[in-house]
């Protein structure tokens, strides 16, 4: 076992996401400047700073939500720059979690988890309602579960959204803001699952600015400003002593 | 005029009726045309097909800009011409008057459904998109699934509502010489010399139909509201 092990890890790269070089523009804006960003399994990234800074647009470039005008990217082993490439065969082991959830209005709590499954896993309807309704017991939300999104509050919402993208049994979880919609009341039950997640193994890279998250869960907190990485530490080392006028600037701001 | 005599209606109803249940085929079928067309065209709209986009805009465009009675009249008479010419031997094919205002009414709707389609796939939100893009979605699931489901939903009281406009509509047909309900009222009318009676049931019949309709679509739009808290 062991040595089967060690064999397919020189085999695999060692990175789940390898980012190299990468540039994204909006007209003239330049949004990512030469990023460079290299993750391994499961390794809990926060990306942090202030807004505007490209973080957002960073994590959508890598399952292709936007197209990265240069450089490369790639996720588990598939290059995102090749033209051949099938996007899809990326995004199906990549789950990601959106700021303003997104979850679909006109369906059921437990259907929005069977959806993907059913049509892009080609799972069965039992078989998809089974494991929607394990995920969305861990989450926590499963009594919910014949309610519409509608009908459930800004946290109850995220929870379904993040169990929504773990039906699809990713190998990295995205989440963009995950806590930046919700009233603060709601803010703790989402980064208690995020939490939990964290804890089973999960790979990760999550946009916050929840600092005492990136603490409790974070291996490595990266620091964007003006589409580039200015600074990148152990959460410790990160809060304690930042390297970089902008990074101490940044979090004088964010504790007051 | 002296007195009211509603026994006329009353003896002439199985006619009436099978003007009414005509009335409501074409309606009928027309919607569901209008809709799977309207749909379709929408969708070049949205994804703004080359070639095949623009000749929908401008067939739409055009539909939309002339009245519905010389749209009848184009296909009675100019198209069995053209279908003549077509087949080689330029004799007109009469396509009859039946099939012309099934089609007719059909290709028209769509014109109409398309347009109200079109703004509703504008209006959702972009978000839907790209959770449905990180679910690895296929763009036919995306639509199918997501997208249209939620436009219909959103759409239904305005489609029901030009439905309900399509239905007073079809009295156009009697240009066609064709009996719908007003067709059948007008020749009993005529035939007994009660207009009055004949008129005024008939627009009894049309009021209690069309105000069942908008009874329909105002329920809708509650029902929707209520589901839909969206954010």
């Amino acid at each position: 076992m062991l040595q089967d092990n060690t064999a397919r890890g020189a085999n695999l790269p060692s990175a789940i996401v390898a980012v190299e070089h990468v540039v994204k523009r909006f007209g003239h804006f330049t949004a990512l400047s030469d990023i460079n960003l290299s993750v391994t399994a499961g390794e809990k990234i926060v990306l942090c700073g202030p807004s505007g800074s490209g973080k957002s647009t960073l994590i959508r470039c890598i399952n292709h939500i936007e197209k990265h005008d240069g450089g490369r990217i790639v996720v588990a082993g598939v290059d995102l720059t090749d033209r051949v490439t099938d996007i899809n065969s990326v995004r199906r082991e990549v789950g990601m979690v959106f700021q303003s959830f997104n979850l679909f209005p006109h369906l059921s709590i437990v259907e929005n988890c069977m959806l993907a499954p059913m049509k892009v896993r080609g799972l069965s309807s039992e078989e998809a309602r089974e494991r929607a309704m394990g995920v969305l017991r861990q989450v926590r939300i499963h009594d919910q579960a014949s309610k519409y999104p509608g009908q459930l509050s800004g946290g109850q919402q995220q929870r379904v959204a993040i169990a929504r993208a773990l039906c699809m049994q990713p190998k990295i979880m995205l989440f963009d803001e995950p806590t930046s919609a919700l009233d603060p009341e709601m803010v703790k039950e989402v980064l208690d699952t995020i939490i939990g997640l964290a804890r089973d193994g999960m790979t990760m890279i999550c946009v916050t600015h929840e600092m005492g998250f990136a603490r409790e869960v974070a291996d490595r907190v990266v620091f964007m400003d003006r589409g580039t990485i200015v600074e990148e530490a152990d959460p410790e080392t990160f809060f304690r002593a930042p390297r970089t006028e902008r990074a101490k600037g940044f979090l004088q701001q964010i504790i007051h | 005029m002296n007195s009211l005599d509603f026994s006329i209606v009353f003896q002439s109803w199985p006619y009436l009726w099978s003007g009414l249940l005509f009335s409501l085929a074409l309606t009928a079928a027309a919607s569901v045309i209008g809709m799977i067309l309207g749909t379709c065209f929408a969708l070049t709209q949205h994804f703004e097909v080359p070639v095949i986009g623009r000749i929908v805009r401008a067939y739409i465009a055009l539909i939309r800009s002339i009245p519905l009675i010389l749209v009848l009249f184009w296909f009675f008479f100019l198209v069995p011409i053209v279908l003549g010419h077509l087949s080689g031997n330029g004799r007109p094919i009469p396509i009859g008057a039946t099939w012309t205002a099934f089609i007719t009414f059909g290709l028209f709707e769509a014109a109409y459904y398309s347009e109200i389609i079109r703004v509703g796939l504008r209006a959702v939100n972009r978000g839907q998109f790209e959770a449905c893009q990180a679910l690895a979605l296929s763009t036919f699931d995306t639509y199918r699934c997501v997208i249209l489901p939620q436009v219909l939903r959103v759409a239904s009281p305005i489609i029901l509502s030009q439905t309900i406009i399509l239905f007073q509509d079809t009295s156009l047909v009697y240009v066609l010489s064709l009996t719908d309900l007003l067709g059948a009222a007008s020749k009993l009318a005529q035939l007994n010399s009660r207009l009055v009676e004949m008129y005024l049931v008939v627009a009894l019949v049309y009021l209690a139909i069309s105000s069942a309709a908008s009874q329909c679509v105002a329920s809708l739009r509650k029902r929707y509201a209520i589901a839909g808290s969206r954010r």
